[in-house]
């Protein structure tokens, strides 16, 4: 099997693996008891949450524990807007967002909140100036991912926070799921930030919400009041030293690895240059690549790798099950051809030579396979 | 040696009687953790508590539950076969090492009524015995130098003499947390280990205000923290409050011979905050009574006006000579007299109110906001233990 569907989830380390059953083996104990062992067991929690903040570059940001990034999103901005109220009732959110920001905003709007959409670029990156058009007094919450999910895309983050720095009464918000362990981004001037240790070879069901005033949140789910009190449920601390575990190898490989992706993004484009009916978006991060087989369906050619015992996905796995056109390409300016004959190909630090290798022949295979329908 | 057991009597437990089980478990946890460096097997029974030696030298276990909060004393044990000649080559042994002139008692308990020889034919056997082999010795009943014990039991013989006192109090934790409130001075780690004596759990806070204070005075603190940790076996958590932004404010808004008095305030109200967030019921600070302007009675009540936890001043009608006595004692002095500024020293004004008036103090105070200030300080706290160090490297392998 060669999995190039790392955009959706990822292979947990082995390293990841040994702390995830380790800890539940010794530091099984509620981080909440008062006990000794409780006691213990809520060090770790709180050296994991350093760990975690250090290597996001986030020093003094403080960091809850969530069970990834959707609770992280929701979380961030159903307490954040709500705490706003008094101050605005307009949101700013990209088009490119994933479905658990978009989704939110959406809900948002039957507590009174107006949300507006920021233009994307033929890039795949948002439209500063229209960002900058749609900033006034209203606005309360931005939210702009770091790394779309879809193509790949570079956000351009700091950017965003310099424009934010006339407009203090704005919290910013970034979902940052795509970028970790992908891409060093600044996120120290960003108001909060969500993670999924599931996308960076973590293991599934934790995440972090990192944020720079906890003042600002509130629960959204009642319950024991763990997390100071935003995140109630017995806290998950072998996922969450797992993650802090995830985060340190990641961080230790990247640049190399970011070197080997980017070689195989350029042999995978290299290797399609030319060919008749197949477009590939321009790339952010080399992880991940959105190519079109235009007149085909992306699930047809999504089927045909998988004959090839290769997996990949069309548009994202959140998605891919809705019947409607992906927003981020359509937002790109693509047509709609272009749209439904798109899978993407997400590598990660795992990917080998040889799989790329094996994936480009696959590649040609089915370009011949159905080349009847392409156009 | 032949000595195998280590003989552990409780101090104040023994006035316990319904909630004893509790005491004894928390002095059995605390008597683990000071020994966890032993391969020592610990058996804590409702009057005393038996710790099997092994290979483990026992003067060096016995150093390790010397100031373990709840034990009296601790004493030697050899275990011996139940045979008369071993009795006699062990009481002969212990009187040996008597000095010149020295008199001495055989004391017994017959824990095993079934034995063939009765209390008195023990005592008249083993008295005679080293009188003839020890002539340096002599007996006396009513106030001997030294007692030979020797227990009766169906498993063996235990004879031990030497009685090592210890810290003696109640084992740390049975007694409620407090919070401490320490300097880096003299006085309040002293203030901390009394209370600790009592069977209180301390954490500590301390204040500091970088740049004006030096990370060397905040080490020094994590050092005092360090040996109080050491030698009581407790964890103690110490809660580091930035405090620059408010004392630079207090500066600037209260008159100089009354800042001392709002700082003193501002630090209690966040102390009383910290202690609800910790379950802490009392606040413990090394006041005494008189020392300096902050530590007059009129002080004391201009500033204890902001809370309504108690406050526990265990120093408070010491002499300063007895005060640094006991820190040499609990070894916190040395450390203590580095000369390193904190927050009090900085900040000193010239002539403080040593009779501060609660309401011209808040006239003053009314006229800044430091409510803000002290959420902020609040949330800025950072957190050290003893253990943070061996910790992380435990947990090095995990993260």
């Amino acid at each position: 099997m060669i999995y190039m569907d790392n955009a959706a989830t990822t292979r947990p380390y082995e390293d990841v693996l040994d702390t995830y059953m380790n800890v539940n083996r010794s530091y099984y104990f509620n981080t909440a008891s008062i006990h000794q062992a409780g006691r213990e067991a809520a060090k770790l929690l709180e050296a994991s949450r350093r760990q975690v903040l250090d290597l996001m570059g986030l020093g003094n940001h403080e960091c809850i524990f969530t069970s990834g990034a959707t609770e992280s999103n929701n979380i961030a901005i159903q307490s954040v807007l709500r705490h706003k109220k008094p101050f605005g009732r307009t949101m700013l959110i990209s088009e490119l967002e994933h479905p658990s920001v978009i989704n939110v905003a959406e809900a948002m709007k039957d507590e009174g909140f107006n949300v507006r959409y920021i233009r994307t670029l033929p890039d795949g990156t948002v439209d500063m100036r229209h960002f900058a058009e749609l900033l006034d007094d209203d606005v309360v919450f931005v939210t702009v991912m770091a790394v779309n999910n879809i193509v790949g895309s570079i956000q351009p983050i700091e950017e965003i926070c310099e424009a934010l720095r006339q407009y203090p009464r704005v919290h910013f918000h970034v979902d940052a799921t795509q970028a970790v362990g992908k891409i060093r981004m600044d996120y120290s001037e960003v108001d909060s930030i969500s993670i999924s240790a599931h996308k960076f070879h973590g293991v599934k069901g934790i995440g972090a919400l990192m944020v720079k005033e906890v003042k600002t949140l509130s629960a959204i789910t009642y319950g024991g009041g763990h997390e100071g009190n935003i995140r109630s449920g017995t806290v998950n601390l072998p996922g969450a030293a797992a993650m802090a575990r995830a985060l340190r190898i990641s961080d230790e490989e990247l640049d190399g690895s970011y070197t080997r992706v980017t070689a195989y993004n350029r042999r995978v484009r290299a290797a399609l240059d030319g060919l008749h009916a197949i477009q590939v978006q321009p790339s952010g991060v080399p992880h991940i690549m959105n190519i079109s087989f235009t007149g085909a369906k992306g699930e047809v050619v999504v089927n045909a790798l998988g004959s090839h015992d290769i997996f990949v996905s069309t548009t994202s796995a959140c998605a891919s099950k809705l019947k409607k056109l992906n927003e981020t390409l359509l937002a790109m300016g693509n047509a709609q051809p272009v749209i439904e004959g798109s899978i993407r190909i997400s590598f990660s630090s795992q990917t080998e030579d040889m799989e790329v290798e094996r994936l480009i022949t696959a590649l040609h295979a089915v370009h011949n396979e159905i080349g009847d329908v392409l156009k | 040696m032949i000595y195998d057991h280590i003989l552990v009597r409780y101090g104040e437990i023994t006035l316990k009687t319904r909630n004893r089980k509790m005491f004894i478990n928390a002095l059995r946890q605390n008597m683990k953790r000071a020994l966890s460096d032993f391969d020592v097997e610990l058996n804590a029974h409702w009057d005393r508590a038996y710790i099997t030696l092994g290979d483990e030298a026992p003067d060096a276990v016995m150093d390790a539950l010397e100031n373990v909060n709840g034990i009296l004393s601790v004493s030697p044990v050899a275990k011996l076969e139940r045979s008369e000649a071993a009795m006699k080559d062990t009481a002969v042994h212990f009187a040996d090492g008597f000095d010149e002139g020295d008199t001495f008692k055989i004391e017994v308990k017959r824990a095993d009524k079934s034995y063939h020889l009765k209390t008195f034919d023990i005592q008249q056997m083993l008295g005679g015995h080293v009188l003839d082999n020890v002539p340096k010795l002599d007996v006396d009943v009513k106030h001997p130098d030294h007692q030979i014990m020797v227990e009766v039991r169906i498993d063996g013989i235990y004879m031990y003499h030497e009685v090592r006192p210890c810290i003696g109090g109640l084992p740390i934790g049975t007694g409620g947390r407090a919070l401490l409130m320490l300097s880096g001075g003299i006085d309040s780690p002293v203030a901390g280990l009394e209370v600790m004596k009592k069977g209180v759990e301390i954490e500590a806070v301390h204040f500091h205000s970088p740049p004006y204070t030096s990370p060397q005075a905040t080490e020094k603190v994590k050092q005092l923290i360090d040996i109080m940790s050491k030698r009581t076996g407790a964890d103690i958590k110490l809660h580091i409050v930035p405090f620059t932004e408010l004392q630079t404010k207090i500066y600037d808004w209260i008159p100089d011979n009354m800042s001392m008095t709002t700082t003193r305030r501002i630090m209690l109200i966040i102390a009383e905050r910290l202690a609800e967030q910790l379950d802490a019921k009392a606040i413990v600070n090394g006041e005494n009574l008189g020392q300096v302007a902050s530590q007059t009675l009129a002080s004391m009540h201009a500033i204890n006006a902001v809370t309504n936890f108690p406050v526990l001043r265990p120093l408070l009608t010491l002499e300063k000579n007895e005060i640094v006595a006991m820190a040499r004692k609990y070894g916190t002095y040395e450390t203590s007299v580095l000369p390193y500024e904190d927050c009090c020293t900085i900040f000193k004004p010239k002539s403080p109110k040593t009779k501060p008036v609660v309401e011209k103090v808040e006239k003053f105070e009314s006229k800044v906001d430091f409510e803000p200030m002290i959420e902020k300080a609040l949330a800025g706290i950072e957190c050290y233990s003893v253990n943070d160090a061996e910790e992380n490297e435990a947990f090095k392998s995990l993260l």
